[in-house]
């Protein structure tokens, strides 16, 4: 086997590993960084718990080998709080009890932020869109639907993240 | 490492369309080319000891000239999906195919090339693209060469690129005036992940009710996407009406040679394309007049 070292930033912080041309993001973060919060549903791209966001964009990381996240800017759900405060999305989810078991809830949130990140007033449909790469079998989609368009009117009132 | 795991033990990132050639042929039939990896990495061939990555050859670009519309190997989904230049004429075929497939999230990283060099025969990318008479551009060792797309498919999951060729760029010509194109796809359980049970794309050309061309694409119902020759005959010079759509959508569902499968039954899908192609030909007529 033939290692590759790659560098990669995973929320803001850099880090250089050696990897195995197989290895997988979702394997990386939670095995070598104990970055647990990304949840394996399925690894095989149909369930969306695995959901990061690359260069502000959602993407699978059960899908995605780390060799090509080589440079890469990566933020998952450890990096939305700031210090002990709550991300606007976060508050959002516990304030309208958008969360069951939580299995699902890491990759909505981090599908939620992309789509925020290019439209900060989606529509219920784009969420609803949006949120159908998300399986949920507990909590259904109404509350998550809720959260994501109430976090994102307080996020346009605060306009700071 | 054991057989039966997806072990590759190399990975690289060719500058060049030539570097990328030269370590597909150098490889053989070890290497295997990835680029949004959401085939490639789930059905994680074991045979794969090379891993070429397509994402470092700028094949991600939609571009327009007189011509027509040119669309890097490696351009993803939800471009595709959003692009100004599927958003009218015949060519909304191919946003209409796109925005149909998978969940947004796959469609952030799946590429159109991969869609259609997968060669699945349930692929959407690739009825939409047969009935806008697209061009595939293929690199090799000995240079570059063009495929109509109808060509380009041989078998499940084959398709007709060589052991060192890959794909480049997928042409679209300009259609006449008065052409309409359309899309439609029928799902098990109508969830976003569901592949085809059958899918249909087609394009008219008319001049008042006039049918002065015709293409009919099946997916689902052979061992590679098909063009329903058949039934595009029939219509070809005819005045349309509802009649002769509904002859031309059985004369199709005749055409395609559908199997059991996990999805669906034989007979299912054959009535399914018959439905499927009588109501895309009526909303590609209604495109026609725009
Ligand atoms: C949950 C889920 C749902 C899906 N739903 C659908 C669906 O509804 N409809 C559908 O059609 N597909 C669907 N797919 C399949 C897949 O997403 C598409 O086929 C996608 O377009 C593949 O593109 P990719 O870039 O990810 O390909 P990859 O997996 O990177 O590659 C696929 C194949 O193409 C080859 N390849 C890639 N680029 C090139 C090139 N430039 N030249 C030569 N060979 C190349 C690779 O070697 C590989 O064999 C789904 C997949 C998932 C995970
Ligand atoms: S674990 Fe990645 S999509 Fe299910
Ligand atoms: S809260 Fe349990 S799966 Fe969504």
């Amino acid at each position: 086997m033939t290692k590759r070292d790659i560098n990669i930033c995973v929320n803001g912080k850099w880090y250089e590993l050696a990897v195995e041309p197989y290895e997988t993001l979702l394997d990386i973060l939670r095995n070598r960084l104990g970055l647990t919060g990304t949840k394996s549903g399925c690894a095989k791209g149909e369930c969306g718990a695995c959901t990061v966001n690359i260069d502000g964009k959602a993407i699978l990381s059960c899908l995605t080998l780390a060799v090509q996240v080589d440079g890469k800017e990566i933020l998952t759900i450890e990096g939305l709080p700031k210090g002990a405060e709550l991300h606007p999305l976060q508050e959002s989810f516990v304030k309208h009890s958008a969360v069951q078991c939580g299995y699902c809830t890491p990759g909505m949130i981090m599908n939620a932020k992309a789509l925020l990140n290019h439209n900060s007033n989606p529509s219920e449909k784009e969420v609803r869109k949006t949120l159908s790469s998300n399986l949920c079998r507990c909590t259904g989609y109404e509350r998550p639907v809720k959260a994501i368009l109430d976090a994102a009117r307080i996020m346009r009132g605060k306009d700071e993240r | 490492m054991k057989e039966g795991f997806f072990r590759p033990r190399e990975y690289h990132r060719p500058n060049n369309l030539q570097e990328a050639t030269w370590l597909l042929s150098s490889f053989g039939k070890r290497a295997k080319l990835i680029a949004g990896g959401t085939d490639l990495l789930v059905n994680k061939p074991p045979e794969v000891e090379c891993l070429i990555d397509v994402a470092s050859l700028d094949l991600n670009y939609i571009r327009k000239d007189g011509n027509g519309i040119t669309i890097g190997a490696a351009t993803t989904l939800d471009l595709i999906e959003r692009s100004p230049m599927f958003s009218a004429g015949p060519y909304v075929v191919l946003s209409e195919a796109a925005s149909n497939m998978a969940t947004p999230t796959v469609r952030n990283m799946a590429t159109i090339g991969g869609n259609i060099c997968n060669a699945s025969p349930a692929a959407d990318l690739s009825l939409a693209l047969m009935v806008l008479d697209s061009t595939v551009k293929i690199y090799g060792l000995d240079g570059s060469r063009v495929l109509p797309i109808g060509a380009f498919f041989e078998d499940v999951n084959k398709t007709a690129l060589a052991e060192d060729e890959l794909l480049v760029e997928i042409h679209i010509p300009m259609s006449p005036a008065g052409t309409g194109a359309s899309f439609l796809k029928l799902r098990h359980h109508q969830t976003a992940i569901d592949l085809a049970v059958v899918n249909v794309a087609t394009r008219l050309t008319c001049s008042d009710d006039f049918c002065e061309d015709a293409r009919i694409a099946l997916g689902a119902v052979a061992k590679r996407p098909i063009y329903a020759e058949k039934a595009k005959r029939l219509l070809t010079g005819k005045r349309l009406d509802g009649k002769l759509i509904q002859e031309a959508a059985e004369i199709a569902s005749k055409e395609a040679k559908p199997i059991d499968d996990v999805r669906s039954s034989a007979r299912y899908r054959r009535r399914m394309i018959a439905v499927l192609v009588k109501r895309a030909l009526e909303l590609s007529i209604t495109r026609c007049e725009t």
